[in-house]
């Protein structure tokens, strides 16, 4: 790096400083270790009216799921993005580094797949009594769906279409949830079904199906994702 | 009050490190790296905002909800935080191996310049800046700069 | 129909979105050729939001609605606000897309489209801090990727630096919701507005000064809008019109409604002042430098946000009405312009053109006289020494606005002689078919022709909805009514 260079860093850094100075003391403004919890007090106040034992799931997908819906759209709105971008990049299959992988990791590999999607599952399905959920739970699924890949077995598992029936269904099954209970005429994204009793597998009405529609979601979505990063690295060689 | 110190400062640390680092770096993929680190500053924030002296989780258990337990508000927007930041972060890699594609390198300067070129190409005008009038039409402008 | 049918503006391009993959594989068109079913179905999805718009909307202007999600009480749940501003932003929305859709395009490219749709009408409705983050992002994401998906080679890189300046600001958004979390302990509107009137304190303008800095980006505010003439420059027309018109406009008003109804306090319209002239300035000046049409109309459209920065920094109703004059104005001649600069000149193109300019420059009888005027006499009527260079400031780059769109009609008379020597096919002797993109900005004239003819009427209704825009107490008692029922 020229001297040049050096003496240009100094203005960034300056602003980093200010602005570092500034959150700090903003920060340290606002009593810490006593929230206000003017929100978060009247939902523990609720003492579980969905009937979700983790109440993070009751805010993420019971009074707040407007914004887990835009979020779904989001990461929804990536994976199409990257699908539109990349088409057209030259095709070229991670494979360089196959044969040195060896037998112990393709074995491996086929062996977690299974325990993987399983422990996913798991995770998706008990988001509403335990930490966890479907975000969690679909990016493990993902990362079962991509170790063939990882272990150099190309992307066999993976049928594209299959996969985009899969993220569309789930997404429209997060939607079409909400839109029956604005039917039963509730409002739009309302939890339905009997709420139960609370701590058990089969409780909290809709809430463990938006989760499944989630985990799915994310799932089928991020594993595409990582599959087309994965299998549209450009060339090596410098085209201009 | 220094935990308070210690926690505010690797978190507001970590999104000023980050903020630098986009500014600061010559390499895209660096930049990248710099707006993730920076979003991890920000997320710890917002958890920061709902954590309570000595608060559970606020999760059931032994038939009921604890009595102090932290705010479930932001940890809700930190997962929507955190998922939003890996589709953006998934979106950018695929901008760069796109721009990688194109222009066989991911260094900034050198990205930069052809950029102003292509676009200048594109629209039309000489890549010396000139104080003409402006060209109507883009595409059959490009004849008579020649 | 129920009023509980509001969030279904959002929901359905986002279901129609979710499905029409699967849908294209079922009907076998392959993802990367245009299918005018899909086409058909996203243009249908569009109408049948602007039918749920206007059969909730009619009277919107007389009592605005308040919708909770997931039949939670507001400061808990989120709530979608429909008022007359949010009401006309809706149709605005709308008909930009319907008339903007491109035709041809990839199965993707319809996907993203209908979610931009959604996230546009989420961020016109949304009363909630935090999902409107959520839905700024989702348009942010869903702008990155048609960026991207245009063609030429600078495509990726535009895209990718105004990914990460958008970042960097949502970055500085988050930690300013942070910041007003931890402060009150909310995240709704109203609620944080009714928490504003009895706390006092530097601390929320701070977090203010964040988000206004992060939400900036899209709003093309003064220094962080260095991805406007890229963005434009690589973009189609009409994804450049729909950018211009109708996105920018958005997330202004999305940083108007967080003025409004949290920090109507001095200290944080200053600031806004401040930059919107800075961005007038830098806006008009680069615009006059720059030697390229569509570069041209880019900064230039930074100059005239910065113009609308500072009709809502006033914060009166006076620049309330200003603003919104103002927006709607732009709304209208900006993607004209975008859209008459896709086609080669021809002599009634140029008539259409120099009406846009005319109005645009503020020439009287037409519309964009009357929001300046209305700005002018909004700034000279607060008064203060900022607001005074403000006006002069206004005045000059008005002054430069004027020379540089009439250097483009200058240069269509020049170079019609044929005395040029060029048999230049930038002016096509014979007219030319207008096409699509021609018919749009002829309709656009129109338009602006109706709003003049019938300026009267126009303003009043702008009063109206500007009167109760800026009505925190109404907002405030609309969804503590919704909260009782």
């Amino acid at each position: 790096m020229s001297r040049e260079h050096r003496s240009m860093a100094w203005t960034p850094l300056l602003f980093s400083g200010g602005l570092a100075f500034m959150l700090f003391s903003l920060f340290m403004a606002v009593p810490f270790g006593e929230p206000l919890m003017r929100v978060g007090g009247m939902i523990q106040q609720t003492d579980g009216e969905l009937g979700a034992a983790n109440l993070v799931t009751a805010v993420v997908l019971g009074y707040r799921a407007l914004d887990t819906l835009g979020e779904l759209a989001i990461l929804f709105a990536a994976s199409t993005s990257v699908g539109l971008i990349l088409t057209g990049v030259k095709q070229r299959t991670v494979s360089v580094e196959c044969e040195e992988l060896g037998e112990l990791f393709e074995q491996a590999s086929t062996l977690l797949l299974p325990l993987l999607i399983m422990v996913g599952f798991y995770i998706i399905t008990h988001g509403h009594l335990t930490p966890g959920g479907g975000f969690q739970g679909g990016v493990i699924i993902a990362v079962a769906l991509f170790l063939p890949t990882l272990a150099g077995r190309g992307a066999a598992l993976l049928n594209h279409r299959l996969i985009q029936q899969v993220e569309g269904g789930a997404g429209a099954l997060f939607i079409l949830l909400g839109v029956a209970a604005l039917l039963q005429g509730e409002s739009f994204l309302q939890p339905w079904l009997p709420v139960g009793e609370i701590g058990a597998l089969f409780s909290a009405g809709t809430l463990p199906l938006l989760y499944l529609a989630v985990g799915i979601k994310v799932g089928a979505e991020l594993a595409a994702l990582l599959t087309h990063l994965s299998t549209n690295v450009p060339s090596p060689e410098v085209p201009r | 009050m220094t935990l308070a110190i210690i926690l505010y400062t690797g978190a507001i640390g970590l999104l000023v490190i980050g903020l630098a680092g986009v500014v600061m770096s010559s390499h895209l993929f660096r930049m990248l790296l710099g707006l993730v680190i920076a979003e991890a500053g920000a997320n710890l924030l917002l958890i920061l905002a709902g954590y309570r002296w000595g608060g559970a989780a606020p999760i059931w258990q032994a038939g009921q909800f604890p009595t102090t337990m932290v705010d479930p508000v932001p940890q809700a927007m930190v997962l929507t935080a955190i998922v939003i930041g890996v589709g953006v972060q998934a979106l950018a890699i695929a901008l760069l191996i796109r721009h990688r594609h194109y222009s066989g390198t991911l260094q900034r300067t050198g990205g930069l310049n052809q950029l102003q070129a292509d676009l200048d190409r594109e629209a039309g005008v000489r890549h010396t800046r000139s104080s003409d009038a402006p060209t109507l039409n883009p595409l059959t402008e490009v004849e008579h700069v020649h | 129909m129920s009023t509980e049918w509001l969030p279904l503006v959002v929901a359905l391009p986002l279901l129609v979105a979710f499905l029409l993959q699967p849908l294209a594989h079922w009907l076998g068109v392959r993802a990367e050729r245009p299918s005018p079913v899909l086409y058909g179905l996203s243009l249908m999805t569009i109408a049948a939001t602007l039918w749920i718009t206007l059969q909730l909307g009619s009277d919107v202007i007389a009592q605005p609605l308040s919708v909770t999600m997931g039949g939670f009480n507001t400061p808990v749940g989120i709530n979608l606000y429909l008022d007359g501003l949010a009401y006309l932003l809706l149709l605005a929305t709308q008909l930009a897309l319907l008339l903007l859709w491109p035709a041809g395009a990839a199965v993707r490219t319809h996907v993203l489209l209908l979610v931009l749709a959604a996230s546009s009408m989420g961020l016109a409705l949304s009363g909630d801090l935090f999902n409107l983050y959520v839905f700024y992002e989702l348009l942010a994401v869903a702008t990155f990727g048609l960026i991207a998906a245009s063609p030429g080679r600078a495509a990726p890189l535009v895209s990718f630096r105004y990914l990460l300046l958008s970042g960097m600001g949502s970055v500085l958004a988050l930690s300013g919701i942070a910041l007003i979390y931890s402060h009150s302990g909310s995240l709704n509107l109203a609620d944080l507005s009714m928490l504003a009137a009895s706390g006092e304190g530097s601390l929320p303008i701070a977090a203010f000064l964040l988000i206004l800095v992060g939400f900036g980006v899209k709003a093309e505010l003064f220094a962080v809008n260095s991805w406007v003439p890229e963005v434009y420059s690589v973009t189609s027309s009409r994804f450049a019109a729909l950018l211009a018109g109708v996105v920018s406009k958005l997330a202004v008003v999305m940083i108007v409604r967080i003025l409004l109804l949290l920090f109507p306090q001095p200290e944080a319209t200053d600031p806004l002042l401040l930059l919107g002239i800075l961005g007038l300035v830098s806006g008009e000046l680069a615009a006059w430098r720059s030697n390229d049409f569509r570069r041209m109309l880019a900064y230039s459209s930074i100059g005239q946000l910065g113009m609308i920065f500072i009709a809502f920094s006033l914060s009166l109703e006076l620049g309330l009405f200003a603003g919104l004059a103002l927006s709607f104005h732009h709304m209208v001649v900006k993607p004209g312009l975008f859209l008459l600069l896709q086609q080669p000149l021809s002599r009634w193109r140029v008539v259409l053109l120099i009406l846009f300019a005319l109005s645009l420059v503020g020439v009287p009888p037409l519309p964009g006289f009357w929001a300046k005027l209305a700005l002018l006499t909004g700034l000279v009527e607060v008064g203060g020494w900022l607001n005074g260079v403000a006006a002069v400031t206004f005045l000059v780059a008005t002054v430069v606005e004027a020379g540089y769109l009439f250097r483009i009609v200058q240069r269509y008379y020049q170079e019609e002689r044929p005395i040029a020597g060029s048999t230049s096919s930038t002016v096509a002797a014979v007219e030319s078919p207008w096409g699509w993109e021609g018919g749009v900005a002829l309709m656009l004239g129109g338009v602006l022709l109706a709003v003049t003819l019938t300026i009267n009427p126009v303003t009043e209704q702008l009063q109206q909805i500007a009167l109760q825009s800026g009505d925190r107490e109404r907002l405030i008692s609309t969804i503590t009514v919704s909260e009782v029922e």
